[in-house]
């Protein structure tokens, strides 16, 4: 783990796609903690935006999201 | 890390001695950065990992670790064996390492006890003809979890140990699994162990389906069984999903593996089902290891003076199934026996029930309250924002540049303050945080830190101290989604934190103060369904102190344990039935509604109204809680002449023939029993669990009413699980005849005059066998009543073959997605007398966790529906999964019951008009942090 996070993983000539996640607090979030505590590395381009539950997530909020400029939606729950 | 040193006095009044071993960690100062481990020099075998791995000497057994805090393995640090070293300690900046620390004996005083020790995983190195000491690529089930798991030694991926025996091995994925069951089970000859563990059977299936999903080569799995015993709720269909995603099922004992030299492979031989030995060859094999009670548990046993039974177990009576020899000393999980987790977990709160009713009357003495200051009102206030930086010793600060996130945080609208902290949680910083509220008039807090799963608790207090409302407060997660997972960007992750900063002070300056409200708590119980289990709950919850409605239709208490004889270890359910009703009837606080239906239910947890109809008299029933017993029934056969030929019965008639002592059964030649009628077909396509036990118990009833007869049983798989597992083997050695079948190829039952002609095929012999039957017993399928109004008076679901669902099979198996109504019994899922009663003490401990209180609190994090806006169309109503929404008629709009919902926020996306709005949660929060995240 330590090795690989040495490792450069995005080079800034790249298109770089800004990434929102809706992430549910009782698993997606806790597993995006657990990814922490494990110490796993991944692109930085991601914005986590903590919903109770992913049912909360409607087409407005990925809408919204689009229209703000994002490039991808994760939605985890 | 501590263990039982000694138990003194009697049930009620408990003294114990803990040895608590040192940890040479201050848990108070352990930030878990991880710094210790990565500076220890010295590697040791990761026991979490099953030594498949290394992991330092000072280390968390695992990354989900409660506390999630550091200690040191004594026995291997070089310091504290050899007095050298200590680069833990010069390395760990909350300078929480204390090599001083020393082993302490604590006394503490209890009034009751509770064994739940678990198991070891069978150890196989003695059994050598499977080679697991000498082929890497022969591992336990344990060690394949592990493997599989993305905690695991090799990620998650796939691998054979044979390839990835250095970490910078590349690792081989195999093609070619096997899995063998009954390795240290169901084997007297080499472990000595008779029983059934129980649960192999279903996790071998789970793991192949597991491989086939983790492999990126297409995966052969082979599972070389006896039985598949596949006996709970939902498992049946999972196997036979196996089945159909090319998982093969071998019904045969393979007797040796052995590697070819050249190839690390490895060859399986074994006798196929027509006696021809076969050899086949695989790249890796799973040893399916059975559950064994650990030598320390034996040890911890004598030392309380409790009994244990065979193969230590301990042992306890079916209508007690958590009590041990001793009073006030109760276990659960496999230390009573092999089970599962969801039944290991209804054993937990079953203990948890039995342990509490004798200290009923001092429930509650020794609770402590804490004044909190007034709450400070902000309403009409401009924000003022405090944004608290945390460093995390350099967990955050080594990676994300902090005094920049700092001095970005200060430009942000409406902040008024901003301080870095080397550790924000810490007690001294806590206490200045509130101080700091209070002086600057923080009205607003973020804390950029570590993540809010595990500290939201510990500052919403620090906000409560101070006299700020608990929601006023924010956490934007730097460390476990920024500096620990960018580690080699510090650049981009300090961006990332001052976006995750920016977002958090838009969210809060949105927040407003959310009330919670007390609700009282009627303090009663509804008790539906008047058998054994309904009866036990009713009896326990009277005997915790709270008065009982015990509802049955039928006109006498009792339900099917009025029809059974014995349980499977021999004791006398009748008897056991006549002193439960005595105690009912003597109990002043059960009130019992005969021939009783119900009618309506409304409300909710805590006030729930329920009208029933008992002798044709209307009554109105209010209680805090509803315990759901109504159980299940013996299907009537529609095959084999039932119903046809008096010679053909179904175990529960054969039940009353044993009782009358039937001249028929005395006077049989020949006596059949037929499994698995109406089970695991395609109309029931689940298995009865109770009745291969069931029907083994009258075998060997009938063998000794009449020792001349011919007793033969047709089954397609024997599942004795469990320590049920010695009466099989009793049957067998008694000489009962077992014979298998397929479901392609079922026995035949023809009339022949008064008796009956068998006709069945043998696989053994391969041939086809016809017995002129005396009786035929048929091993009928349980099934439900499917009563879907009830269902519906409580909103809790049923499943296809109309068993209740309960909230989640492991973790909350004894209760409803609705609060405040519970399961237990055959209503679940067939079951025998154990369990059923297990679950009952489970349901009531559940339920007391509503009865207890005076009051619950209400509101907070829920959502609350806009009337202006609302059309009434009903959207949310049909998918709010609590049912909370309901249609106010008057008004025409959706109105939500604050203490029924749950805060999921599914009504807020349902809605066309956004109407609901989840409190602390809500669409212009949710708005303000995506054009937050993105505006950078």
């Amino acid at each position: 783990m330590r090795k690989q996070s040495k490792e450069k993983i995005v080079t800034s000539q790249e298109f770089q796609p800004k990434i929102i996640a809706f992430v549910c607090n009782w698993c997606a979030y806790g597993a995006a903690d657990l990814a922490g505590v494990s110490r796993m590395q991944y692109p930085a381009n991601v914005r986590l935006i903590r919903v109770m539950c992913s049912a909360t997530i409607s087409a407005h909020h990925i809408l919204k999201a689009f229209q703000e400029g994002a490039d991808g939606i994760l939605v985890g729950g | 890390m501590s263990e039982v040193h000694s138990v003194s006095g009697k049930q009620g009044d408990f003294t114990v001695e803990l040895l608590q071993h040192p940890r040479y960690v201050d848990v108070d100062k352990c930030i878990a950065c991880g710094l210790c481990a990565e500076k220890c020099p010295k590697k040791v075998d990761d026991l979490y990992n099953e030594g498949l791995e290394k992991r330092k000497a000072i280390y968390v057994p695992y990354s989900q670790a409660v506390p999630l805090k550091y200690a040191i393995d004594a026995s291997q640090c070089i310091f504290l064996t050899k007095g050298k070293c200590g680069a833990c300690e010069k390395n760990c900046p909350a300078g929480a390492i204390n090599f001083k620390d020393t082993e302490k004996l604590v006394e503490i005083k209890v009034g009751s006890v509770i064994l739940a020790t678990g198991f070891d995983s069978y150890d196989p190195s003695s059994l050598d003809y499977y080679n697991y000491t000498t082929c890497d690529d022969v591992v336990t089930s344990l060690e394949f979890e592990r493997i599989l798991s993305a905690t695991g030694p090799y990620q998650g991926h796939l691998l054979r140990p044979s390839s990835k025996k250095k970490p910078k091995d590349e690792g081989r994925p195999p093609v070619k699994i096997a899995w063998l069951q009954c390795v240290g089970s169901r084997d007297i000859n080499r472990s000595g162990h008779n029983y059934c563990s129980s649960v192999c059977c279903m996790y071998a299936v789970k793991q192949a389906f597991m491989a086939k999903d983790h492999s990126s080569v297409p995966l052969d799995c082979a599972i070389f069984y006896m039985d598949m015993r596949t006996q709970g709720k939902d498992f049946d269909r999972y196997y036979e999903n196996g089945k159909k995603n090319g998982v093969r099922f071998v019904n045969t004992r393979v007797h040796t593996i052995q590697r070819d030299n050249d190839s690390d492979n490895l060859i399986l031989r074994y006798v196929e089902e027509n006696g021809s030995i076969r050899e086949e060859i695989y790249d890796m094999v799973v040893l399916s290891t059975g559950l064994v009670i650990n030598a320390s548990t034996v040890d911890l046993a004598k030392r309380l003076g409790i009994t244990l039974g065979d193969d230590n177990f301990v042992k306890a009576s079916s209508f007690s199934p958590v009590s041990t020899s001793v009073d006030g000393i109760y276990a659960c999980g496999v230390l009573t026996g092999p089970k599962d987790i969801p039944q290991s977990v209804m054993e937990a709160s079953a203990a948890a029930c039995a342990a509490t009713v004798d200290l009923a009357s001092s429930r509650g003495s020794l609770i402590r309250h804490e004044e909190a200051p007034q709450e400070r009102n902000i309403e009409r206030q401009k924000a003022r924002i405090g944004v608290f930086v945390c460093n995390c010793g350099i967990n955050i600060g080594g990676i994300v540049r902090v005094p920049e996130v700092a001095q970005y945080a200060a430009t942000l609208p409406d902040v008024v303050y901003v301080e870095e902290n080397l550790f924000s949680c810490s007690q001294d910083i806590q206490d200045k945080m509130t101080q700091v509220i209070i002086d600057q008039g923080l009205n607003r807090v973020v804390i950029a830190a570590c993540t809010p799963r595990t500290h939201e608790g510990l500052f919403q207090q620090t906000l409560i101290n101070a006299g700020l409302n608990k929601y006023l407060v924010e956490m934007a997660n730097i460390r476990n989604q920024d500096s620990w997972v960018h580690s080699g960007e510090p650049d981009l992750a300090t961006a990332k934190a001052k976006d995750l900063v920016r977002m958090a002070v838009a969210k809060v300056r949105l927040s407003s103060p959310l009330a919670q409200q007390p609700l009282g708590v009627n303090r009663s119980a509804l008790v539906i369904g008047g058998g054994l289990t309904g009866m036990i709950s009713a009896l326990t919850l009277a005997r915790q102190g709270f008065p009982v409605h015990l509802v049955e239709k039928k006109d006498v208490l009792g339900g099917n344990a009025r029809l059974l004889n014995n349980t499977w270890q021999g004791e006398p359910v009748g008897d056991k039935l006549e002193k439960l009703l005595s105690d009912i009837r003597a109990d002043e606080r059960i009130n019992v509604h005969l021939s009783t239906s119900i009618k309506h239910v409304e409300g909710f947890v805590g006030n729930f109204k329920t009208e029933i109809v008992e002798d044709d008299t209307p009554f109105t029933i209010e209680h805090g809680v509803a315990i759901v017993a109504t159980g299940a029934k013996e299907s009537r056969p529609a095959e084999y002449l039932y119903g046809e030929h008096s010679g053909v019965v179904t175990n529960l008639e054969l039940d009353a023939m044993i009782r009358t002592n039937d001249h028929k059964l005395r006077n049989a030649d020949n006596i059949l029993f037929i499994q698995c009628v109406g089970s695991r077909d395609a109309n029931r396509p689940y298995c009865s669990k109770v009745c291969c036990t069931h029907t083994i118990k009258n075998a060997l009833a009938l063998q000794e009413m009449n020792p001349d007869a011919r007793i033969f049983v047709l089954y397609r798989d024997i599942r004795t699980y469990g320590q049920r597992e010695s009466l099989y083997l009793e049957a067998r050695k008694k000489g009962i005849i077992f014979s298998k079948y397929e479901p392609e190829k079922k026995p035949v039952v023809i009339r022949d005059g008064q008796h009956l002609e068998v006709l069945f095929h043998d696989p053994v012999l391969d041939g086809n066998i016809s017995v002129r039957a005396d009786l035929v017993c048929l091993a009928a399928a349980i099934e439900s009543y499917h009563d879907e109004s009830l269902a519906q008076f409580f909103k809790v679901p049923m499943d296809k073959d109309g068993w209740l669902l309960e909230a989640h099979q492991k973790l909350r198996p004894v209760e409803f997605a609705t609060e405040g109504v519970f399961l237990c019994g055959m209503a679940h899922y067939p079951k025998p007398i154990e369990e059923s009663v297990s679950q009952a003490l489970a349901a009531t401990s559940r339920a007391l966790t509503v009865l207890t209180r005076d009051q619950i609190m209400v509101g907070g994090v829920v959502s609350r529906i806009n009337p202006e806006l609302c059309c009434g169309c009903h959207g949310c109503i049909n998918v709010c999964p609590y049912g909370a929404i309901s249609y106010n008629v008057g008004l025409r709009v959706a109105e939500v019951n604050a203490a029924l919902c749950k805060g999921c926020g599914a009504c807020a996306a349902a809605c066309p008009s956004e109407a609901p709005m989840l409190m602390g949660f809500n669409n212009e929060q949710l708005y303000a942090e995506i054009k937050m995240a993105l505006c950078s």
